[in-house]
């Protein structure tokens, strides 16, 4: 039998957000460098929202409503939307080699440590299952986001799980039109997030949440666990240096995109099969469709087939929606009573339709 | 299109692991973009930026950043250089980098030693097309279209 490839695992326990972003730039940096080994870390968070990398701050977040609870603001190294964070949710990184997988195509590494961690969720005694492209859920409830970073051959691949979860919490941080977060709302996006608590009666001990997911990465990636305390000398001086960037205004608010509006579009289609309501986040500059929600009485089979179109759906340029409509429905199986795929790009391009003609205006203008 | 479906410009310059390509052009300027190659592993681009004209950017950091599905990171550079244009069409339509990687160009660098010194650090032509295609084979990289 060959020698197995090692995996050095770290915890670095709860921290402030920007100690957590710089230890992300460390360690990925140093993985290039080949100054770390292939590392998996786990994380705890003091409570903060983070941005996505290419997001704007003010965009994202309500920055007086996090200033006046004490919520750090921070901005990731990994691309994707901003997320609220606090003790109640652990971390887990993984910094390989691009090829460590045996694949350099970034979809397909991203599938491969998603699946390699519901199957560690699921060691804990839920459903836990791979939702393309980047979520891990249960039962069609979200429980777990991901994202990545690269930096030349080396990965950095991480993840959240939830373990307890305030969703109003969420939504209080993140910037969504105050008439969105009445009691309706908050629970339609409670039914799209659980957590551990919630699905099991009770919080699992944080150690066991780690050697879950431990274990099932070492399985997946047939490696060797070797814990280790702390971070290498050379990563310490790395790391002193990145937390002074990162742990500055220069870091966070720097500003990535045009900035334009981000309108929530809704719409409502009567359709044979019933009644349905969307909900369309637009990125006016880009013409971009950031989220949808769909909601309805209609019947369908599975059910959850609204949440895997949302999934789906994320980050669709709007010349695109009609063709990534098709594409979903070509490869899901699923049965609709007196409902057809046409009503959902009904009720979406209706949404779309709702907008300000002079906003739709700058922003065709805006992507060129 | 050359290997893997994936398209290759003899007449350019790339670094040994076929990341980005770089064209030379008159006064001590050079064109980068990513090669067909990245964009295909990279998926589908949606964000892109680029540091502002005039930033100097020495060897080792990076001139842009792109994002694509939710993976982010730097697109590599390897010379002391200034930022002397940006692509504006690519940074309002990022999947231009998927469309047309070689027509795409991202920036414009002034080059902060001697053309001939810094391209001597990269490969073209004929070795490169051999090593361009090596890493398609050996990363098993098909090249698409977004």
């Amino acid at each position: 039998m060959s020698e197995k490839i090692s995996l050095r695992v770290l915890d670095t326990g709860l921290r402030r957000a920007a100690e957590n972003m710089a230890l992300n730039r460390t360690l990925l940096e140093c993985h290039q460098a080949g100054d770390s080994p292939h590392t998996l870390r786990f994380l705890r968070f003091e409570p903060c929202a983070l941005v996505g990398f290419h997001q704007n701050v003010e965009q994202e977040l309500r920055v007086d409503h996090c200033r006046t609870e004490g919520i750090d603001i921070q901005r990731r190294i990994t691309g994707g939307g901003a997320i609220y964070f606090d003790p109640g949710q652990i971390g887990w990184e993984l910094y390989l080699d691009r090829r460590f997988l045996g694949t350099a195509d970034m979809g397909e590494i991203a599938r491969r440590i998603c699946e390699a961690a519901a199957d560690g969720i699921r060691r804990l005694g839920v459903d836990a299952r791979y939702r393309p492209r980047n979520d891990i859920e249960v039962d069609g409830r979200k429980i777990s986001g991901t994202g990545g970073a690269f930096d030349g051959n080396s990965i950095m691949y991480q993840g959240t799980l939830l373990i307890d979860f305030d969703v109003e919490r969420m939504l209080r941080v993140l910037r969504i039109p105050a008439e969105k977060l009445s009691d309706k709302a908050i629970a339609s996006a409670r039914e799209r997030v659980t957590n551990l608590r919630e699905l099991l009666g009770e919080p699992p001990p944080l150690a066991r949440v780690q050697s879950a997911l431990a274990e099932a990465f070492a399985e997946a990636f047939q490696v060797d666990l070797v814990p280790e305390d702390d971070l290498n000398p050379r990563e310490q001086t790395h790391f002193a240096q990145a937390l002074v960037e990162i742990d500055s205004e220069d870091w966070v608010y720097q500003r990535h995109r045009p900035a334009g509006g981000m309108p929530l579009l809704e719409a409502v289609h009567r359709c044979p099969g019933g009644l349905m309501r969307a909900g369309v986040m637009l990125d006016e500059a880009r013409d971009i469709i950031r989220q949808v929600w769909i909601t309805g009485d209609f019947f369908m089979n599975p059910r959850r087939m609204l949440v895997d179109l949302e999934a789906s759906l994320k980050e669709t340029p709007v010349a695109e929606l009609e063709t990534n409509i098709h594409r979903f429905f070509d490869a899901y199986r699923v049965e609709m009573l007196m409902l057809s795929r046409e009503d959902f790009l009904q009720v979406l391009r209706k949404a779309l339709d709702s907008r300000d003609p002079a906003s739709t205006r700058a922003g065709t203008h805006a992507a060129g | 299109m050359d290997c893997n479906g994936c398209e290759f410009h003899p007449d350019l310059y790339y670094d040994d692991e076929y990341q980005v390509w770089l064209r030379r052009e008159p006064g001590d300027i050079l064109t980068i973009g990513m090669t067909d190659l990245s964009q295909a592993i990279a998926g589908k681009i949606l964000h892109v930026r680029v540091r502002r004209p005039g930033t100097r950017r020495p060897a080792g950091k990076p001139v842009a950043t792109i994002e694509s599905g939710k993976w982010a990171g730097p697109v590599p550079n390897f010379v002391d250089c200034t930022i002397v244009a940006v692509n504006e069409a690519v940074m309002a339509t990022p999947a231009l980098l998927n469309q047309d990687p070689f027509g795409a160009w991202i920036a414009r660098l002034e080059v902060h030693e001697p053309l001939d010194q810094a391209l001597a650090r990269f490969v073209t032509g004929e070795a490169a097309r051999t090593g361009y295609r090596a890493r398609a084979e050996r990363d098993d990289i098909h090249c698409g279209r977004g």
